[in-house]
């Protein structure tokens, strides 16, 4: 009598090697999905607005070749000033909207319902499904020398001529892109403020701390990587969005977008590559910093 | 009947049809219609082209176009516009040089053009507007549109007949006033009444040197600088809403804008004649080379044929505002007074009078889309930008 040939030393069946099926193979690849789609996507349209801009400038398109002239175009032209001017402005829309976006954002962490929170959100995030076009035109019935805001104020006596600083201005711009991307740093703002257990702000309270203390040393170093990321999109927006500045804007009220515009209808293409290009690096940039900084993987690693 | 038997002789039936079209292309294409790449203005009747369609006996799939000098080009000359489209408009004074040049659209034969006989003169050789339909000396466009760009006011708040672009440079109208964010436009205009005032030597206000676009540019970022200018409008709806607003006063812009601006705001809002000149400038039609090969030529003669028919002259004329390009659109109007009412006959009669009037200025300057020194134009406009 022999020992049957399915039994092993033990006494127990052999263990059968694992044979991966069709699926878990699938499965593997998928991983790699995120990373092909940003280099077909993102990566590599990049590296050819990069190799664009150098090319030879022609009379209709461009071709091949090696000429630093588009970014001399940039640089040592009054474009350069635009796009400076543009951060500026960009700049100051991102302290704005911070300090409007930012305590609704703590509001609805602290005191909104836990159930409610998203929907109050939801919110913020719904003008976002109306074209950018119609949300910035639809302003201006509001802003202009006869509109809503003019009209109301003149009625209430409050005052004797027309503000004509809300249109047509610098200003005009700020307001623009504060009411177009402020729901990004609600948005992001409420993300990080995930990072913030909400018995902190009991603990806050126990132990005396003021809403200014309480903002600086405890909410604010938390939530860093959420108001970044909020930032830097509001930021990269209002050098990028061409609409504002030409629909809000006053004389000449330009951003990197429009430069870019600007540069395609005139048929300089290697000059909007260089634009482009300009606006990546900057973008890349802030992003690099920011990481350094705050380590902007923690948005999305909340601690509850 | 075997069912195979029946599947197999409808597919061969099937495949014959198919075989047919194939040998006869022009048939076929015919019936999907002239692929048409032309913005709204181009349309005159009914919301849609069927009263176009209905006139000219054609059929169209029109295919919605901006009015942006790139878009043509990056879609005729390095895209694949050849095969979207079979016919296409844009501005004369450049671009059917630029398309012709590229071998992007073809020769036309004006003897196929009935109306041909009626062009207005100005196109025929020898004439100031011939170069805007040629290329080497041969027609490769049919103009359909054209005006005389001028200044728009408020003639309800200014009370007076502006007859010159200095207002727009007048203290009195500071930070009530506005350009056409387009060099283009904004620099001839400016150049024509620099030069025709005698405040700037300027040979030809189309194609500037650079120390004249230069001089120009300077001009104008003075004037922004001491505040003189609202904003520059950029769009059709934008450049009405500030003349209807009241945000402005006077604003350089096209003659729709100032028409719809009036018709919206209810406000006195005219068009004035300038005494220094005008830029020109007319719209064109063109059949590309693709067109031409899929032999959509009798379709496209039969659409030109009517846009240089009083029909369509008299119908751009009094719902747009453009210059007919055809004679005898009086004629047909009067001729017609069941299609045109009292009101809309005398609105005809009127700016047709004031546009003759705006065409016979001698520093008028046509438009050149590609000027020669096209990046000197660009750069000094950014200055006047960041200014």
């Amino acid at each position: 009598m022999t020992a049957p040939t399915d039994i092993g030393l033990d006494g127990l069946p052999p263990v059968e090697p694992y044979r991966p099926t069709l699926r878990d193979r699938l499965s593997g690849w998928a991983f790699w999905i995120p990373i092909v789609f940003m280099v077909l996507f993102f990566a590599l349209p990049m590296a050819l607005t990069v190799v664009f801009s150098v090319f030879e400038r022609t009379m209709f398109w461009m071709e091949p070749g090696f000429s630093l002239l588009a970014y001399e175009n940039f640089f040592f032209s009054a474009r350069l000033e635009n796009f400076l001017a543009s951060m500026g402005y960009s700049l100051i829309s991102v302290v704005v909207s911070f300090c409007l976006g930012f305590p609704i954002a703590v509001f609805v962490r602290k005191s909104v319902p836990q159930a409610a929170q998203h929907r109050v959100v939801l919110l913020f995030i719904l003008p976002f499904m109306v074209s950018e076009i119609i949300r910035i035109f639809a302003l201006r019935p509001v802003l202009q020398r006869n509109g809503l805001v003019n009209e109301t104020l003149l009625n209430l006596g409050l005052i004797d001529e027309p503000i004509t600083a809300l249109l047509y201005t610098h200003t005009g711009v700020i307001i623009g892109e504060v009411l177009s991307f402020m729901p990004f740093i609600v948005f992001a703002g409420f993300l990080a403020m995930e990072a913030v257990p909400k018995f902190i702000f009991e603990v806050c309270d126990d132990l005396g701390a003021g809403p200014v203390r309480r903002f600086t040393d405890v909410i604010l170093p938390l939530a860093a990587p959420g108001i970044f990321a909020g930032a830097v999109f509001i930021f990269v927006n209002g050098i990028g969005v061409a609409l504002i500045p030409n629909i809000m804007g006053g004389p000449g009220a330009v951003n990197a977008g429009l430069i870019a515009t600007q540069a395609i209808t005139a048929l300089d293409f290697p000059l909007a590559m260089a634009v482009s290009a300009i606006m990546m690096a900057t973008l890349m940039g802030l992003l690099y910093i920011g990481h350094r900084l705050f380590d902007l993987t923690k948005i999305l690693a909340p601690m509850n | 009947m075997n069912q195979f038997e029946f599947t197999r002789r409808h597919m061969m039936a099937l495949m014959g049809t198919a075989a047919t079209a194939a040998m006869l292309p022009g048939v076929a294409r015919a019936d999907e219609g002239l692929k048409f790449w032309a913005p709204g203005i181009a349309r005159v009747g009914e919301k849609d082209w069927s009263s176009m369609e209905a006139e000219a006996g054609i059929k169209l799939t029109p295919i919605a176009k901006s009015a942006r000098a790139d878009e043509s080009i990056q879609k005729m000359v390095v895209g694949d516009g050849n095969a979207l489209y079979d016919a296409m408009t844009d501005n004369g004074g450049g671009m059917e040089d630029a398309l012709a040049s590229q071998n992007a659209i073809v020769e036309l034969d004006t003897s196929k053009i009935p109306n041909w006989s009626i062009i207005e003169k100005r196109y025929l050789e020898g004439g100031e507007a011939a170069d805007t339909i040629r290329y080497e000396g041969k027609v490769f466009a049919v103009p359909y549109i054209s005006n005389a760009d001028a200044l728009a006011f408020n003639h309800d708040v200014i009370g007076s007949e502006p007859d010159s672009w200095e207002v727009l440079f007048d203290d009195q109208f500071k930070g009530r006033a506005a350009l056409q964010n387009d060099f283009g436009p904004t620099l001839t205009n400016t150049a024509i009444y620099l030069k025709q005032s005698g405040k700037q030597d300027i040979e030809n206000p189309s194609d500037m040197t650079e120390a004249e676009v230069k001089g120009v540019c300077q001009f104008l970022i003075d004037k922004k600088k001491a505040g003189q200018f609202r904003t520059f409008w950029d769009g059709f709806q934008n450049g009405v809403d500030l003349l209807a607003s009241e945000e402005v006063l006077v604003a350089s812009c096209w003659e729709p804008i100032q028409i719809v601006a009036a018709r919206k705001s209810g406000k006195d809002i005219r068009y004035g004649t300038m005494k220094e000149g005008h830029q020109t400038w007319n719209n064109i039609v063109m059949l590309t080379r693709g067109g031409r090969e899929r032999g959509m030529d009798e379709t496209f003669y039969k659409l030109v044929n009517l846009y240089l028919s009083p029909w369509f002259g008299a119908r751009t004329l009094a719902a747009l505002g453009f210059t007919p390009q055809m004679t005898g659109v009086l004629e047909y109007v009067d001729a017609n007074p069941d299609l045109f009412d009292a009101a809309t006959k005398a609105t005809i009669n009127d700016r047709l009078a004031r546009k003759k009037e705006r065409l016979a200025v001698a520093g008028n300057s046509w438009q050149n889309v590609f000027p020669t020194n096209m990046r000197a134009y660009q750069d000094w406009w950014s200055r006047v930008q960041a200014a």
